[in-house]
């Protein structure tokens, strides 16, 4: 067709550095270039340096015994460090779930406050706000720490007749813990969470029927907690849910390693055609074959590279991924088998009232309560105390973005006060909430790496002393970005979860 | 459909051949051919979607058309850096938004690119775009910002801006049709002035009566495809198609 | 990072012209359970007001602490008899900004109104300092007396001007409030003796009359007269110069003034004459020649692709030299090697001149100012200081709080825009480096990166190649505030239409003409709020420094004063201290960051 075109002008190529497309990607693979040569070369140089000094790469640590002893934590005289880098991941988690729980209440309070029409209440909000969000989290952290030690020491009255009791040991609260029936009961909950969501249908159709308030809310709540009273009793009946556990732990390690491998390559072969015939498909035209450009054509190169590269993972340069995934897999299902398994019948929860036992020569908290150390307490007031005044601007800000006219016109229905803020006022505002909320929650998970500068031991605060120790701070670094970023990517997550049920909400 | 053929002289400045375009799957230009001579003025009409827009920016490239042939002023449309640059220069264009740069002063949005591309010096550009907004009209706003004009006014200036570049050829892309009516006649003016000055011009436009003064040729698009062109006396007093009788009975 | 979560909240001003008895019944007993939260919050207020203050004035707090080290927390281990530096680099940033508000036409205006009830405030806040304060009779009765003194000033003011509608008229130019503000802060230094010692050197001075405030009275007042005069100085002669050169001088001198009162004014190189006669001046020399002529050649109109196909073979040389000094091939100057890429640099935009002789010419003489200037620079840093130190670095305290917080800024800021534009850039590989890039920063807690740059960084360097603590420092802390900042860009990019994509296209402009003239600009007003929140994060984030052993003001007040024997212990005094200078910077600056969305938003043309 265009190729009979007029003889005076015939389709010429132009030089390759006049051609737009191949420039365009001449510089990328460029830039490609320099940034993998950098890299080559950084890593080529830490190895020489690594050797020159006598230090070996390589993550054998976390197997061997890094003699250290931890402020806290589920073990404070890890046998190896893979235990003390864990047992330090299990301190930033509570920390962090204590603060994104404590902050969001305070938040939501001030936030609320700073609306309120009482001049008292308003300002204090404001206050409080500004003074908080205006001094580094580390300036924060750092005088609460100072307050706390120059508390009084501990004794066996102090505090509130032994429910709460305070010293420059720290803070010890009653202690509910997860007892033998846990996971059983767990089991007898999800049952419940279904039951509660038929009950809520239900009454939903109910009220939809007949006009008549039917209050789902209230029903599926009810539902639920009958559920959990009954289940108090009874969940040893769910005792067989182990064996399932076990004989998915039996199946997975039968898995022979080769047979992963090999699904693992075949599955990077079909994203990649699969993502190729997509692509071609979307460059089809009803006129016929496909109009591939030559930045299609570059793209298509490319994911099949990708393909490539991910083989080459497989085989190669990690050949006991696979083995690790089926160990590490085969692993879990064994925790959960004895988790859920037969013979516990003791309660779900318990509770402990603190106690100061006085083993030596000095008084300390005994076992029995929850217990802030003063690191702990440190941080966590810094967290939940900055944090809160984020979040309370969040709030605010999201509540005053609902539309005067939203309000009024709810007003207008005759609807009732309670259910205008239900259904109209909380989900527009909970929409402008959400995404900055999250990446609050996100970053009070970061901040408590703060905590290295009280002493407390959070993951960062081990893995610092366990690299200085065996001199594997380059591994070290690896495993916090892993964690870090795990941490991020679950917290999206989550937050994206409530985003798509708040569109449907909206609809 | 047109029976023109390629002919390659030098007074032919826009030669269109097979040109196809592809937006994924939908075919918004269907195996358009013409060719639009030096000095003509021609006015490309059509329903809404049917291809005005896509065609006029594959011709200065703001779109890549994906088959057949483009030649511009005797240079071809491909992927080569120096072809794009020297068209990019010689094609003025206006849009129907306007598009001045909201950031800098009328002067500025004038004089920046005969200075950056063009290479004046400041004081032959800063000089040329006072004639140039002298010629469109309004001299005395140079110092504002796009935002303090009427709208008028703000396509008068987009117009002096693709000017000063000194184009041989000038797209127009339904320059008025985001104008009030005391507007348009200003912009229409404008217009009509380059026209008779001898300007090479391609004007996407619903204003008839512009159509009949001014254009030398009418083509007609409906789906991507040329359906009918003709002299303006031709087209809007016995046209052959059914498809353009249609049209006019509903525009008119 | 914390930086604030930008969302725009109206506060419309309250309509006040009530009664005052109205007014309470308004805003707190309108009815019973407002009336309930009144009684229970307000004493709640008042009990939380009486233990800050008496947290504060309790005969345990050692504020001398504070007092005594007020020259270590500022400044550290600088000799003080070289204090003149840093004098003379603080008159230096009052003149540019006395210079800076008069260029700019600092316009704002007081009205009385604010100016009053301000006074009245601060009369209020007086009295209810009286009080609750837990001091004696006798000084609680001063404390009423200046009370009394600022209401009936405030009550003064408002009733000496008042107009029509019962409220004061009139107004005052805030540049000059500022300046009488800060006139009454100096002249408070002529009277008050805050602080009785110094810690000097190892050595505590407690000579009776002798105090801090009168140590630095002399200098404040002169910084205030070099400020005032500098302002007045600028409006005199603004009308001679034309306005849009002065501030682009200004901006430059903004801009290289951390670089130069840095390096050559607090460090005070100790240049070694005849070598810069032997090698630096020629080799300066050699480049404003040699460079001068290829950049005239390069800027050759006719001379097309050729010319930016040598550019890149330059800036493959340029880049190349880099590699054979990492390996040892071949040996060349630091010096040499970073003018190779500014000339590389410089032959890239030199098509953009291409134009008469005179524009030409023009772009020489730009070349040769760059190359002095980088040049001087380069000599200066690599030259010794002559100031002799018992520490590591030469800066500590606030001071170095201060440094690295706006050398972080300037450097990351650049970084920055280039990662948005790549993430936002058509070009797939650029865009997943970059979006990479930017993602697994912001995913990891600064104080990680920090540790990786101290104690990591070196097994990446090369044999016999090292990096200064404070250096690596900045490195990190630049390469991770790089990431947030591109995220604010970011934003502003999206918020430029596609539109002026294509206008620019239209009338021929290159992909960096593009950028530079038409998107970033539009793009960078957008961004300023969520900007300067973003440096208000890197300000308060400097703190942490401390945690990687820099000695900067946190570091000190934590762990060096309570180590002192005489001061065993004092933290929370010194803590606290921090927390207010940290609150004022940073409150100050949000306050500002809000006048400018709102100025942003209204000033939508
Ligand atoms: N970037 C694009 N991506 C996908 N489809 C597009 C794109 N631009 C245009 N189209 C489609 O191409 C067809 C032609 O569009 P075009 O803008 O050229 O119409 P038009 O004749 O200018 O219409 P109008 O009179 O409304 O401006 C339309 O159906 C439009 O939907
Ligand atoms: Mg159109």
């Amino acid at each position: 067709m265009s190729e009979t075109s007029s003889p005076s002008y015939h389709h010429q190529k132009p030089p390759f550095y006049r051609d737009a497309t191949v420039v365009k990607w001449l510089f990328q693979l460029g830039a490609l270039a320099l940034v993998i040569f950098a890299l080559w070369f950084l890593s080529s140089q830490a190895r020489d340096n690594l050797a020159a000094r006598d230090i070996s790469t390589g993550f054998d640590f976390l197997s061997i015994d890094p003699g250290i002893n931890l402020s806290e934590g589920i073990d404070t005289r890890p046998a190896t460090g893979g235990r003390a880098l864990w047992v330090g991941m299990v301190n930033t988690i509570r920390l962090a779930t204590a603060g994104i729980l404590f902050a969001t209440i305070l938040g939501l309070f001030v936030g609320l406050a700073r609306l309120s029409k009482n001049l008292v209440v308003n300002k204090l909000g404001s206050v409080f706000v500004e003074t908080l969000r205006n001094i580094p989290l580390l300036v924060q952290i750092l005088l609460y720490g100072a307050i706390l030690a120059n508390l009084g020491d501990l004794q066996f009255d102090s505090g509130w007749d032994n429910w709460v009791i305070w010293s420059n040991k720290g803070l010890s609260v009653p202690r509910v813990f997860i007892a033998d029936g846990f996971y059983q009961w767990v089991v007898f909950m999800i049952i419940g969470a279904i039951a509660a969501r038929w009950a809520y249908n239900r009454r939903s159709r109910l009220r939809d029927e007949t006009g008549q308030d039917a209050y789902p809310g209230f029903a599926s709540l009810g539902v639920l907690g009958a559920f959990a009273v009954i289940g108090w009793f009874i969940h040893p009946i769910f005792g067989w849910v182990g064996n399932i556990f076990g004989g998915i732990e039996d199946g997975i390690s039968k898995i022979p390693e080769e047979a992963l491998q090999a699904v693992l390559s075949i599955l990077a072969v079909v994203l990649a055609v699969n993502w190729i015939r997509g692509f071609l498909k979307s460059r089809r035209t009803p006129g016929g074959s496909a109009h591939l450009t030559d930045d299609d054509k570059f793209r298509i190169f490319f994911a099949g590279i990708g393909a490539g590269l991910a083989i080459l993972v497989v085989y190669v340069v990690w050949p006991g991924l696979s083995s690790w995934i089926i160990n590490s897999s085969s692993d879990l299902f064994g925790v959960l088998e004895d988790k859920f398994g037969n013979g516990r019948t003791g309660g779900p929860f318990g509770v402990d009232r603190p106690e100061v036992v006085k083993p030596g020569k000095f008084e300390k908290y005994g076992p029995s309560g929850l217990t802030m150390s003063l690191g702990f307490a440190a941080v966590f007031f810094g967290v939940v105390l900055y944090t809160a005044a984020f979040i309370a601007e969040i709030v605010r800000g999201g509540i005053l973005a609902v539309p005067k006219g939203q309000i009024e016109a709810a007003n207008s229905l005759g609807m009732k006060r309670s259910a205008a803020l239900r259904t109209v006022i909380l989900p527009q505002a909970l929409r402008v909430i959400m995404p900055p909320l999250g990446n609050q929650y996100l970053n009070l998970t970061k901040n408590t790496s703060l905590a290295i500068a009280v002493g407390f031991s959070d993951l960062v605060q081990v893995g610092q002393t366990v690299g200085n120790q065996t001199g594997k701070n380059l591994s070290v670094f690896a495993i916090w970005m892993l964690f870090y970023l795990a941490c991020s990517l679950t917290i999206s997550v989550a937050v994206n979860f409530f985003n798509v049920r708040l569109k449907i909400v909206e609809r | 459909m047109s029976t023109e053929k390629i002919q390659g002289t030098r007074s032919d400045m826009i030669v269109c051949e097979n040109v196809d375009k592809w937006f994924g799957d939908f075919q918004a230009l269907k195996g358009i051919t013409a060719t639009i001579a030096e000095k003509e003025v021609v006015v490309v009409l059509g329903p809404s979607g049917s291809g005005k827009s896509t065609w006029i920016r594959c011709i200065n490239r703001l779109e890549a058309h994906q088959k057949g042939t483009i030649i511009v002023d005797g240079v071809e449309l491909t992927n080569d850096l120096r072809n794009i640059e020297k068209i990019r220069s010689e094609v003025g264009m206006v849009f129907q938004q306007f598009n001045l740069f909201p950031h800098i002063t009328v002067l500025d949005n004038v004089t920046l690119a005969p200075k950056w591309v063009r290479k004046l010096p400041r004081a032959a550009a800063e000089e040329r775009a006072k004639e140039l907004l002298e010629m469109v009209g309004i001299p005395e706003q140079a110092a504002k910002y796009p935002g303090q004009l009427s709208g008028g006014q703000q396509q008068r200036v987009a117009i002096a801006r693709a000017l000063a570049m000194e184009p041989r050829i000038m797209l127009f892309d339904e320059p008025t049709s985001a104008l009030d009516p005391e507007m348009i006649k200003e912009v229409l003016d404008v217009m009509r002035d380059l026209a008779l000055g001898g300007m090479t011009m391609m004007v996407v436009t619903h204003e008839m009566g512009f159509a009949r003064e001014v254009a030398d040729r009418i083509f007609f698009l409906e789906s991507g495809e040329i359906v009918e062109v003709g002299t303006p006396e031709h087209f809007f007093t016995n046209p052959t198609e059914d498809r353009t009788k249609l049209f006019l009975s509903q525009i008119l | 990072m914390n930086e604030p979560t930008m969302i725009k909240v109206e506060s419309r001003p309250e309509e006040t012209s009530s009664t005052p008895r109205e007014w309470i019944r308004k805003n707190l007993f309108s009815n019973i359970p407002n009336t309930i939260l009144t009684i229970v919050f307000g004493a709640f207020t008042i009990y939380a007001i009486r233990g800050v203050l008496g947290f504060v004035l309790s005969g345990e707090r050692r504020w001398e602490a504070v007092a005594t080290n007020m020259r270590l927390l500022m400044a550290q281990g600088y000799p003080a008899n070289q204090f003149v530096r840093v004098w003379f680099t603080l008159g230096c940033l009052m003149a540019l900004t006395g210079l800076s508000l008069a260029a700019w036409k600092a316009s704002g205006r007081l009205p009385a109104t604010k100016i009053s009830i301000w006074i009245m405030n601060t009369g209020a806040g007086l009295a209810l300092f009286a009080v609750l304060a837990p001091i004696s009779a006798a000084s609680k009765l001063g404390w009423v007396i200046a009370a009394a003194i600022f209401l009936l000033i405030g009550l003064g003011i408002w009733f000496g001007l008042r107009g029509e509608n019962k409220r004061p008229t009139g107004s005052m130019p805030t540049v000059w409030f500022s300046f009488g503000f800060l006139a009454i802060l100096v002249l408070s230094l002529w009277t008050v003796p805050y602080g009785h010692y110094a810690f000097v050197e190892g050595e505590l001075i407690a000579e009776t009359g002798r105090t801090v405030a009168m140590s630095t009275k002399l200098p404040f007042t002169v910084m205030w007269l070099i400020l005032v005069g500098s302002y007045l100085f600028g409006v005199r002669i603004r009308e001679y110069i034309p306005s849009g050169r002065t501030k682009a001088v200004l901006v430059g001198l903004w801009f290289l003034s951390p670089f130069i009162l840095n390096w050559i004014v607090l460090r005070d190189p100790d240049f070694d004459y005849a070598h810069i006669a032997s090698t630096d001046i020629p080799l300066a020399l050699l480049f404003i020649i040699g460079g001068g002529v290829a950049l005239y050649i390069l800027s050759k109109p006719s001379l097309g692709e050729v010319g930016r196909i040598l550019a890149i073979g330059l800036l493959f040389f340029a880049v190349f030299n880099w590699i054979g000094a990492f390996f040892g091939w071949y040996s060349m100057l630091q010096k040499v090697r970073i003018s190779f890429v500014l000339l590389a640099l410089a032959a890239l935009i030199a098509p953009n001149f291409a134009s008469d002789r005179k524009t030409r010419l023009r772009f020489v003489a730009g070349w040769s100012a760059l190359i002095a200037i980088s040049h001087w620079l380069i000599t200066a840093v690599n030259s010794p200081s002559t100031l002799e130190l018992q520490g590591p670095t030469y800066l500590g305290g606030f001071s170095l709080t201060l440094f690295v917080a706006v050398l972080t800024l300037l450097l990351s800021f650049p970084l920055g825009v280039l990662l948005a534009l790549g993430r936002t850039s058509t070009m797939p590989i650029a865009r997943v480096l970059c979006t990479g890039y930017i993602e697994s920063i912001r995913g990891v807690p600064l104080i990680t990166i920090l540790f990786f740059f101290s104690n990591i960084l070196p097994l990446f360097l090369p044999e016999g190649m090292e990096i200064a603590e404070l250096a690596a420092i900045v490195t990190g802390y630049t390469l991770f505030s790089a990431a947030y900042l591109a995220e604010n860009v970011r934003g502003g990019l999206q918020s430029v239409m596609r539109e002026q994509y294509e206008a620019s296209d239209a009338i021929g402009l290159t992909t960096s003409q593009r950028t530079g003239f038409i998107v970033l600009p539009q793009a960078l007003r957008v961004s300023i709020p969520p900007l300067v929140g973003q440096a208000i994060g890197v300000f308060k984030e400097t703190s942490l420094v401390a945690i990687i052993g820099a000695y900067d003001i946190l570091r000190i007040a934590n762990s060096v004063v309570p180590a002192q024997t005489e001061f065993l212990g004092v933290k929370r005094e010194g803590l606290l201290l921090v927390s207010v200078i940290y609150f004022i910077v940073a409150f100050s600056m949000s306050k500002y960051s809000r006048r400018l969305e709102e100025r942003v938003g209204l000033g939508e043309r």
